[in-house]
């Protein structure tokens, strides 16, 4: 159990400035999300947590410890790698073991601590298979059990989903949920997954270009988004934004405005819409609108709705769940 | 499978074996034939077998110079391949892991030891000065610099294809970097070091040129060269002959029997995620 902190967190590759100053602390035993597209930075700055990459300057603090120079193994966290990183000649039993056994532990501690892992993670049946005869799932469960004998003061996730399917995902995150709720450790997990990051998260961290754009919980980032990044970034379907003209008639540089805030009426509202295409995903529909003087603008209705490809619409912002940005 | 496909696959089956077994067969039959017989140097059927008496012959022939033999060049071939593994693996492992500034020139370095003929003349004179002229060890100092490039180039594009993320999923369990490589990489090159026994192992123990050269001397015989035991200007026992290059042909043919269906195994195996 440790607080993280990060204190002026740069690197450079060669001339290229990564991460450009992250300032950030991870409170004991919270979930936090590092959120972000491809290339924001967000693995590298797990990794120079984990030890794996050296920053250019800043300070890491674990546990009240600056580690910002100790070895990987010294610094009390354990990963869990997209590629899952099994050891691909050993058995599940010995996967889990191999930092313990590094260690010198008597056998039977060892014998004792994998055995407990394999309980909580269901993989008591599998202990001795190699991993090549596992699912991706399973493979991910006991990189995961690996990680939990190590006992660290923080977990680190690098992507660990997204080489399994939709329904394996979906399943996963919650497995991993109930895992931090049984453990109560810190963890700290990357994705640019933004549903892993809202269903999972205690606290996401909004990255883009190395820099934060926003730490917030996953309402108040959905709720309140600080800049027009975050708020096209977080929400599925993405948040309609406008700027120009139209944004400047309602009285900002940037107006933005949620599917599922966009009321559709036939006779009366704001923006005068046709309907392009619907998206039926049984409960809800998602409306692809072409406004008049505005362009593409996404809608979202009860998935029972009459509306058709062709039809003329009126489509209105809701009452108080637009937000604005100047400039 | 389509009858004509199953009559070429037949038939090319058919005229490899006879390419490879007939020179076999022909061996086998010399090395039983009487020295009259054999000294006709034909295909033809033995008159009479002496394959136990030719083969007690061969053995103590010279005081028995073949069983030494083997036993250098069994000394030869173990202690050459296994620096060739273990130098070849680390060199590899750290060229493929580490770059740096001296990677270009190390590999300017591996492909001048692939093309460069090796000069005899000097290299006696440097084991010479060295004390190595003449002795077991000079000469597997000399297979492993003459494999090692190879060696090197084959782990270094093998290890290639581990991810890096085991490394340093190792690393994050607390290994030092000794044991990342003799407990997570090593294991993992087992198909390549099969390959890499197989082709040196054969390639060393029939060595003859190398020998010839460098170990001079009674004492230091090689399988290879007790061939000339049995040839000379005047007279030459082809049947004697035949039987010691039966003798000779045998370990690498086990060997490779052996390891074979490691060999394939180890090509089709790989991938480590998936």
């Amino acid at each position: 159990m440790a607080r993280v902190v990060l204190k002026d967190i740069r690197k450079s590759f060669g001339a290229v400035e990564v991460i450009k100053g992250i300032d950030l602390v991870v409170e004991d035993g919270e979930f936090c999300v590092f959120v972000g597209p491809s290339g924001c930075g967000k693995s590298t700055l797990l990794r120079m947590i984990a030890g794996l990459e050296d920053q250019t300057s800043g300070q890491i603090e674990i546990d009240g410890v600056d580690v910002s120079a100790a070895d990987p193994s010294k610094r009390g966290i354990a990963m869990v790698f997209q590629s899952y990183a099994l050891y691909p000649h050993l058995t599940v039993r010995d996967n889990i073991g191999f930092g313990l056994s590094l260690a010198k532990l008597p056998k039977p501690e060892i014998a004792r601590q994998v055995d407990a892992a394999a309980e909580t993670l269901q993989l008591t049946h599998l202990l001795d298979r190699k991993p090549k005869a596992l699912s991706g799932g399973q493979r991910q469960r006991v990189a995961i059990g690996r990680a939990i004998v190590r006992n660290p003061k923080v977990f680190l996730f690098d992507e660990p989903l997204s080489n399994l399917d939709a329904a394996l995902r979906a399943q996963m995150r919650v497995e991993l949920t109930d895992l931090h709720a049984t453990l109560g450790t810190t963890m700290i997990y990357v994705t640019h997954d933004q549903v892993e990051a809202m269903t999972m998260a205690d606290k996401i961290v909004v990255l883009n270009a190395g820099r934060i754009e926003q730490i917030g919980t996953p309402m108040d980032l959905y709720n309140a988004p600080a800049t027009p990044f975050v708020a096209g970034f977080i929400g599925s379907p993405k948040m309609n934004l406008f700027t120009g003209d139209v944004a400047q008639k309602l009285g900002c540089g940037t107006y933005g405005i949620r599917p599922e805030h966009v009321l559709l009426d036939p006779a009366a509202g704001l923006w005068s819409a046709r309907v392009r295409f619907i998206e039926r995903l049984g409960a809800d529909a998602i409306i692809h609108l072409e406004a008049e003087g505005i362009g593409p603008m996404l809608a979202r209705t009860a998935g029972d709705t009459d509306l058709r490809e062709g039809d003329a619409v009126w489509a209105s912002p809701m009452t108080g769940k637009a937000v604005k940005y100047p400039g | 499978m389509k009858p004509r496909q199953y009559v070429n696959g037949w038939a090319t089956i058919a005229l490899f074996s006879l390419l490879f077994i007939v020179p076999f067969i022909f061996i086998f039959l010399m090395s039983v034939k009487s020295v009259e017989q054999a000294s006709r140097l034909d295909f033809s059927w033995p008159q009479d077998w002496h394959f136990w008496a030719n083969f007690v012959e061969v053995i103590q022939t010279r005081n028995y110079m073949l069983v030494l033999a083997y036993f250098n060049s069994t000394v030869i071939t173990v202690g050459a391949v296994s620096l060739l593994v273990i130098l070849g693996a680390m060199v590899g492992y750290v060229l493929q892991r580490r770059p740096s500034g001296w990677n270009k020139l190390i590999y300017a370095g591996l492909l001048a030891g692939l093309i460069v003929p090796p000069a005899v003349v000097p290299t006696i004179w440097v084991l010479q000065g060295l004390g190595l002229f003449k002795t077991l060890h000079g000469m597997i100092l000399i297979q492993v610099a003459y494999g090692l490039a190879f060696s090197v180039l084959l782990f270094r594009s093998f290890i290639g294809t581990i991810p890096g993320d085991l490394d340093e999923a190792a690393m994050i369990d607390g290994a030092t970097p000794w044991q990342i490589f003799f407990r997570v990489i090593l294991p993992l090159l087992k198909p390549v070091t099969v390959t890499l026994i197989v082709v040196q192992s054969v390639f060393i123990f029939n060595d003859f040129t190398n020998p010839l050269y460098y170990l001079p001397g009674k004492d230091n015989i090689t399988v290879q060269l007790t061939l000339f035991n049995f040839q000379s200007q005047f007279q030459s026992q082809y049947n004697l002959l035949f039987m010691n290059i039966l003798l000779v042909t045998i370990p690498p043919l086990v060997v490779f029997i052996f390891f074979n269906r490691q060999i394939v195994a180890g090509m089709t195996a790989g991938g480590v995620k998936g």
